[in-house]
Formats: C-alpha cells, sequence, structure tokens
C-alpha cells in the first residue's frame, strides 16, 4: 500500500474507536446512573443484566428460536413477493403504472399501526408474526427492486438488441445483475426491520419468543430480563444483518 | 498487423465490383416531438461499399446517431428503404453482420473483461440466422493480445482507463466477426495521444479484415484522416450535405498524411463546409 501509514492508522482507529466508544457509554451506564437516583428496577446496571443472561441462558435461548423463525420466514416471505411483483412490474408496464403510485403510498403507512389488526384477524399463532415482519420487507424490496430492474441504460438496452438477446437473456444477464445493488440495499433494511416485525407482532399477542419476554418483564417490574431480551433481540438483527452484509459482499463484488 | 481475423481477400481495388454493404434511399426518421413530428433525417440517400471506411460528421443533432441507428436495427425509419448486403437490417442484425461501438464503451461493470468479451457468445443464439461460417476468426484470447489487453483479463471495468475500456469495446464488438463496424464517437470521451494511438490500431484493424466501418466524429481531423470518404450532415432536418472522397489526396501523399498540403486543403474545405450546417 502506498499510503500506508495512514491506512494502517485509519484501520486501527476504525475498530478502536468504537469499541471506547461504547465502552465509555457502558461505563457511564454501570456507575453514573445509579448515582443520579435511578432505581435498579427502572434500568439495571450493565453489569445486572450481563448477569441475568448468564443465570436464564435457557429461558432467553426458548424465546429467541421462535422469534428467530418468525423474522427468517418473514425476511424469505416478503422479500422473495416483493422481487416477483417487481419482475411482473418490469414486464407489464402498465399494470406498473397502475399500481407502483398505489405502492409508494402504501410504502408510507407505519407498517407497525396495522399490527394489531393483522394479529386480530390471524390469531395469536405465528402466522401474524410472520405476516407482520413479511410487509415490513415486502415495501422496500419492491421500490427497490422495480428501480433496480429498470436501471439499465439506453445503450445498455441497444447492445443487447444488436445482440439479438432474447427476453430472457436480456432479464439474466443486464437487468438481474443490474438490480442487485438496489436489492441488497433494501434486504440490509430488511434484516433488522424483520426482528422488529416479529417481535411487535408477539408484543401483542403471544405467550413465547422475546417480544412476550420483553412485555412480561415490564409488567413485573423485572428490568434485568427486559434488558437481558433487548439485547439478544439486537444481537438477533445484527446476526442477519452481517449475514446479509457477507452475502452482499460474495456477490457484488466488483466495486 | 492484428494477427487472427480474417484477412480481406484482396486490396481495396475491387470494390466497385462487390455489391455495396449499405444502400440507403431516402431514408426519413421522424421522432414525435412536444411541438409535433420532428423531422431527424429526411430523404437521405447513401451507398457504402462493402469494405470502406466512411466516417460521419455533422452538427450536434444532426442525425449521425440516428443514421447509425437505423442501419443497426435500433430504429425503424419512417419512411425510404434501408438494405445491409441486400438485406433488411433485422436479417443482417440476426446474422450478426453488424458490430456497434457505443461513446461510453458500455460494459457491463460485473463482469471482467475476458467476461465482457465473451457477451455475444452468450446471447442471441436463438435468434440468429445462417450464420456466415467464415474460418479464423480471433477468439476472446486472441482479441486480448490484438487489443493490446493482455494481462488485464480479469480486470473489472472500473479498474481500466478510458481508452482500455474502449479497447474492450472495439474487441467485443469484433469477437461476432461483423461486416460492418458501426462507430459512434468511439474515441469522443478519450485525450488526444489515446485517440491518435486507437485511430492507428482502427486502421490497422480494417485493412487486415477488410471490413466496412461507419465511423461518427465531431472532429474534423479524425474524420478527414480515417475516412476514405467523409460524410457531412447538415441538420434540421438531417441531409446529406457532402460526400468528400478523399481517396485520391491519401493515395497521392507521400510521408505524414497529416501535414500533406493537398490534405490539409481539404480539411480546410471540410470546416468550411460544417459551418454552413
Ligand atoms: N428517441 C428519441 N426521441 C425523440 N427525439 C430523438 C430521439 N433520439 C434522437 N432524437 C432527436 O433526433 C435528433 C438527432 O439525434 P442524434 O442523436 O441522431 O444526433 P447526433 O447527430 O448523433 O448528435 P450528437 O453529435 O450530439 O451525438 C436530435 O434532435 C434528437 O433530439
Ligand atoms: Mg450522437
Amino acid at each position: 500500500m502506498l499510503n500506508g501509514r495512514g491506512q494502517r492508522a485509519s484501520a486501527t482507529s476504525r475498530v478502536a474507536l468504537p469499541v471506547l466508544g461504547a465502552l465509555s457509554l457502558l461505563a457511564f451506564w454501570q456507575f453514573l446512573i445509579p448515582l443520579f437516583g435511578v432505581p435498579k428496577y427502572i434500568v439495571p446496571t450493565p453489569w445486572q443484566v450481563m448477569l441475568r443472561i448468564a443465570a436464564d441462558p435457557l429461558l432467553l435461548w426458548q424465546n429467541l428460536v421462535p422469534t428467530f423463525i418468525e423474522s427468517i420466514l418473514g425476511f424469505i416471505i416478503g422479500n422473495l413477493a416483493a422481487i416477483l411483483l417487481a419482475i411482473g412490474f418490469v414486464y407489464n408496464k402498465r399494470v406498473e403504472q397502475a399500481y407502483f403510485p398505489v405502492v409508494l403510498f402504501l410504502n408510507t403507512i407505519p407498517v407497525l399501526a396495522l399490527a394489531p389488526i393483522i394479529v386480530l384477524i390471524f390469531g395469536i399463532g405465528i402466522l401474524p408474526k410472520v405476516i407482520i415482519a413479511s410487509i415490513i420487507c415486502f415495501f422496500p424490496t419492491l421500490v427497490n427492486m422495480t428501480r433496480g430492474l429498470e436501471s439499465v441504460s439506453a445503450s445498455e438496452k441497444d447492445l443487447m438488441h444488436v445482440l439479438s438477446a432474447s427476453g430472457f437473456e436480456i432479464f439474466w444477464k443486464l437487468r438481474a445483475p443490474r438490480s442487485l445493488p438496489f436489492l441488497f440495499a433494501s434486504l440490509r433494511i430488511a434484516s433488522t426491520a424483520c426482528v422488529v416485525g416479529a417481535i411487535v407482532g408477539e408484543w401483542i399477542g403471544a405467550n413465547k419468543g422475546l417480544g412476550a419476554v420483553i412485555i412480561q418483564s415490564t409488567f413485573n417490574y423485572r428490568s434485568d430480563l427486559l434488558y437481558a431480551a433487548i439485547i439478544v433481540s439486537s444481537s438477533l438483527a445484527v446476526a442477519i444483518f452481517l449475514v446479509v452484509t457477507a452475502v452482499e459482499r460474495r456477490i457484488i463484488n466488483y466495486q | 498487423m492484428p494477427a487472427g481475423l480474417p484477412s480481406g481477400s484482396d486490396g481495396r481495388s475491387s470494390l466497385a465490383a462487390r455489391p455495396p454493404a449499405i444502400r440507403a434511399a431516402g431514408v426519413d426518421v421522424a421522432f414525435q416531438g412536444p411541438a409535433g413530428i420532428h423531422k431527424v433525417l429526411a430523404g437521405l440517400d447513401i451507398e457504402v461499399a462493402d469494405g470502406e471506411l466512411l466516417t460521419i460528421i455533422g452538427p450536434s443533432g444532426c442525425g449521425k446517431s440516428t443514421l447509425l441507428r437505423v442501419i443497426a436495427d435500433l430504429l425503424d425509419p419512417a419512411a425510404g428503404a434501408i438494405e445491409v448486403f441486400g438485406q433488411p437490417p433485422a436479417v443482417a442484425r440476426r446474422r450478426r453482420d453488424v458490430g456497434f461501438v457505443f461513446q461510453d464503451s458500455t460494459l457491463l461493470p460485473w463482469r471482467t473483461v475476458i467476461e465482457n468479451l465473451r457477451l455475444p457468445d452468450e446471447v442471441g443464439r436463438g435468434a440468429q440466422v445462417e450464420r456466415r461460417d467464415e474460418q479464423g476468426g480471433a477468439s476472446a484470447a486472441e482479441l486480448i493480445t490484438m487489443m493490446g489487453l493482455a494481462g488485464r483479463e480479469n480486470a473489472y471495468p472500473h479498474q481500466l482507463s478510458g481508452g482500455q475500456r474502449q479497447r474492450v469495446a472495439i474487441a467485443r464488438a469484433l469477437l461476432s466477426r461483423p461486416r460492418i463496424l458501426l462507430m459512434d464517437e468511439p474515441f469522443g470521451a478519450l485525450d488526444e495521444i489515446t485517440r491518435d494511438r486507437l485511430n492507428e490500431e482502427l486502421l490497422n484493424i480494417w485493412r487486415s479484415t477488410g471490413m466496412t466501418i461507419l465511423f461518427v466524429t465531431h472532429s474534423i481531423m479524425e474524420a478527414a484522416y480515417l475516412g476514405e470518404r467523409v460524410l457531412v450532415l447538415a441538420s434540421n432536418p438531417g441531409r446529406l450535405r457532402e460526400l468528400e472522397d478523399l481517396r485520391a489526396v491519401k493515395a497521392a501523399a507521400s510521408g505524414s498524411i497529416r501535414e500533406n498540403p493537398a490534405f490539409v486543403e481539404r480539411m480546410g474545405h471540410l470546416r468550411a463546409v460544417l459551418r454552413t450546417c
């Protein structure tokens, strides 16, 4: 590397500085919050949360599994439906003209506000959670994927036509690869949003899952368990996010 | 001399005997504009001999790209007839008779150099009709060497210079062994040194393949230096203003053509004509 020193310095600080930042906040939380007189049953210290996770790993694990399943199913179903519909849009211009503006409008509805209605309709099983998680993933991916598939330039289309490429070939050799960066941008959003959707579904009607733990421990003033469940939830979201970005880096390796 | 391409069977002498590569008669092209129908080409007649290198020049918007697009079957003329080797453009396209090089190289960014080169081999098989089975077509690997891209096979387009990208685009067009190469300001975005070098390489390719080339440019020097004939288009609507034949001047010139007095005089003439377009 030509600019070796500068790059090494920035690589160190890229890792070290956020770690320091996080540690400073944890220290602030651990030592200063109690000094302000905030009671432990409202805000536990990080250490207490750690102890709770260590004491109840089985409880947290048993509730992580359903949330994980709902999130992943929602992620797969919502994104798959969005991708297929986007392909339909691109090949049916009239349908797209009729429905794409509607989609843009629906996209502005806060899906979480619909969660109670969905639970009301579909009961308290796994289904309403999967549906909420799917809907959260669906709209951003539909919008991005439609734009991505259409982001081919005029000269790229000309090139394919001069080569007498079929519609099938134009899709696989041009539109699909063009759309991938757009798709992954929305998959990254969906990777964390699907967990939010599953948990909100569990808030409203469930007796298992991290969302149920969050609600129950809140009502019971078990704030150490509440915080432990929150940390496990965000770990789940981060894990899905990291998988998506790892796949993205493998597939989009040309930039 | 570039190796591996089919060589022209003879020199440039017997051109007149062969049927023309392109024949356009009364070609009109019109677009629906905001103020009604907008005629872009009007009554264009032109005949390009097989193996000719014709350069096309004219003010911006006069229809140079449109003319190439009609020949490549990217656009249908509103009126008139156009034939490519005696066939409609759609047939010529499906026979892979026509190659196109765009101003922006139009390389697919997710494909490496060699993968971009191979694109013509991966698509269009279903549509092709009676493909000419000439022997001696250059393979992708040979074209890489010929275009000075050896060692860059696995580079992605964004890792190449503008000149290298255009070389890849030319190599890709040559892979299907077209009989006609349409080039729309292919070197317009390049610096002058790179442009001169690519002009030289293009002339070598042309001489060794016997291909017909239509080359659009905004540079009078480039048009005159490359072209056997220079087609000057006037605008609004696009029509033939002048067809300048430089073959005699070039044949008579010895030494550097760019400094030849007769050649410089013809360039001055072209410049004067362009001012009135
Ligand atoms: N798809 C289109 N729809 C409407 N008008 C068009 C279309 N394509 C080209 N035109 C018009 O046709 C005219 C000629 O365009 P063309 O691209 O052939 O010009 P050109 O000679 O290649 O110009 P330049 O030197 O700037 O590339 C322009 O006035 C342009 O606005
Ligand atoms: Mg043009």
